[in-house]
């Protein structure tokens, strides 16, 4: 079953056009995570579809979540769905419990039961024994857990989480991306926007790509590693004496990407790269396999655009 | 697609009264700070003019003596500022410092809902300032129980009417200071032509028409009606004035503040 279906949407700000005839599907209990630059429509995309954001409808496009269109159910999707903002806007004047029990009257829950989810919920996010601290006690990753356990109080069949660990230490990074690999495992569905490849790799089942509001490339983070690009990069930052490698072609096999800073030498095996790398006569280079990383400069550009 | 009725998303009503419950216990959390300041300001208020200016005032204002005219204008201007200041820089910074609305429209609510949530927060507030005067003024015996009983009611329609307009105000604003405009430009005058300090009646007819169309001198009106127990037919102007203030004023708040949050 497709809990997703966008078809040819867009969505212009007076003069910038945000998202550009995007279309995806979102299979049920899958992870598909909305990769991008800053400013390439993701966060729009996203609001879309929980309808906090309008599309434009000239041009026939859709959108269908659970079976409701965002312009006219927002309700409906909003009841069952969790969503977990960019920004933590918790009510630092209340503790814990009580910022779980203002959303608990959101969603109609009684009390009894609204206590009862919260603990479990709490518990699940590892947070139980600060149930009673005010918020500005929290650390920037306990405050992420607890508006993901806030998206989570009615047990929502899609969880939307706008970059769910920017800013966080790799622990409690590693522990999140485990809490969301539970809930696919339990069936929800999950739809997430980041920039760390990392993330996009560990997690997603699916991921688009996207820039200046289009969709640049859409497959399983395997698929799009092995079909993008090549399997290893030789990095080699350029500095004085440096032996002038770029000025010849790259031999067969080799592709050269350069910048100012630094060269990028990409090959299918690890070999040729290899020879490149012994005619650097002891300069410090980097030989890796390649990652999503890779691709997604590859396929965005590594300049910077007006909103980075 | 499917019908949207068979989730069962809250009614209105739940819905209302969940944003409005998020106010009431963020405002509580801090009960000395946020709940004492409305006792102890009609308190210093009264003092002084009792004490100080009121001596020298004898004459009688619409059959009151001076610190009966004044106090029972405090009942609505009370219920005034505090809807003023909460629909404004309160607005304001849950909407673009703290962000608390984006978490909220997350929730099974709209942002009509939202809105008239605040509203109605407002007019809580209101009921709650305007109650708290009426305490002071009792305690001097500057009104008369039962009749004051009424005034929070009115302290209600002041705080919806109020906060009606600050949101729409704030539907403008871009950077928090553009609010000294309204509050120095608009609310604070109309503390002095709106029958609070001193009668309009005997005001030049043109000053005179401006202060009844300010939607200060129809509160002020009601309360002091609702603390002397008198009703003139005129009385009802003044309530079809609130209920038509609220309601096209309310409109234009809600079609303005939409296109902030939802874009």
């Amino acid at each position: 079953m497709r809990v997703i279906r966008v078809h040819n949407v867009s969505k212009s700000f007076a003069k910038l056009c945000a998202v550009n005839d995007l279309s995806f599907e979102v299979e049920e209990g899958t992870c598909f995570g909305l990769l991008g630059p800053n400013g390439a429509g993701k966060t729009t995309m996203m609001k879309m579809i929980y309808g906090r954001s309008s599309r434009d409808n000239h041009n026939g496009g859709g959108i269908d979540v659970l079976g409701y269109d965002p312009a006219r159910d927002e309700l409906a999707i909003k009841y069952l769905s969790g969503v977990v903002p960019q920004e933590n806007n918790l009510d630092d004047e209340l503790n814990v419990i009580q910022n779980l029990l203002i959303y608990s009257k959101f969603y109609g829950l009684p009390g009894k039961v609204a206590k009862e989810r919260i603990k479990g919920l709490l518990e699940f996010l590892e947070l139980l024994e600060k149930i009673q601290s005010p918020i500005r006690e929290l650390s920037g990753g306990m405050q992420r857990r607890l508006v993901i356990a806030r998206a989570l109080l009615n047990h929502p069949k899609l969880l939307i989480l706008d970059e769910p660990t920017t800013g966080l230490d790799p622990q409690v990074r590693h522990v999140i991306w485990d809490k969301i690999r539970q809930l696919r495992a339990q069936g929800t569905t999950i739809l997430l926007t980041t920039h760390y490849m990392e993330e996009a790799f560990q997690i997603c089942d699916m991921v688009l790509i996207m820039d200046k509001g289009k969709q640049v490339l859409e497959d399983n983070p395997q698929r799009l590693l092995r079909e993008n690009i090549e399997t290893y990069v030789l990095e080699v930052p350029i500095a004085n004496g440096t032996p002038a490698l770029c000025e010849s072609d790259p031999p067969d096999g080799v592709r050269l990407d350069r910048t100012d800073a630094t060269m990028r030498f990409y090959a299918q095996g690890i070999d040729p790269l290899k020879s490149v790398a012994d005619k650097l006569a002891g300069n410090p280079y980097y030989l890796r396999q390649t990652t999503l990383e890779d691709v997604f400069l590859k396929a965005t550009g590594r300049a910077l655009n007006e909103k980075q | 697609m499917k019908s949207s009725d068979a989730v069962p998303y809250p009614a209105l009503s739940q819905r209302l009264y969940s944003v409005w419950y998020r106010h009431v216990r963020v405002y509580t959390k801090n009960l000395v700070s946020n709940g004492l300041p409305p006792f102890l300001e009609p308190l210093l208020f009264l003092l002084g003019v009792g004490l100080g200016l009121g001596k020298y005032i004898t004459q009688s204002m619409e059959g009151l003596n001076y610190i009966e005219f004044l106090g029972t204008g405090l009942l609505a201007t009370t219920a005034m500022f505090t809807s003023a200041y909460e629909c404004t820089f309160g607005t304001f910074i849950r909407l673009e410092f703290e962000k608390v609305y984006d978490g909220m429209l997350a929730a099974p609510i709209t942002v009509n809902d939202l809105i008239v949530g605040e509203i109605i927060w407002a007019g809580t507030k209101g009921v709650f300032f305007t109650f708290a005067v009426l305490c002071v003024l009792t305690a001097f015996r500057i009104v008369r129980l039962p009749e004051g009983l009424l005034t929070p009611l009115v302290g209600f329609i002041t705080g919806v009417m109020f906060a009606t307009l600050s949101l729409w105000v704030t539907s403008f604003v871009k950077t928090i200071q553009h609010f000294n405009f309204y509050f120095t430009g608009f609310i604070s005058p109309m503390f002095f032509f709106s029958g609070v300090v001193f009668p309009i009646s005997n005001l030049p007819p043109s000053v005179r028409f401006i202060a009844e169309l300010l939607p200060l001198t129809h509160c002020v009106r009601l309360a002091r009606a609702v603390c002397i127990g008198r009703y003139p037919p005129s009385l009802l102007l003044s309530l079809a004035y609130a209920v038509v203030f609220t309601v096209i004023v309310g409109w234009l708040a809600i079609r303005r503040l939409r296109r902030r949050l939802v874009r």
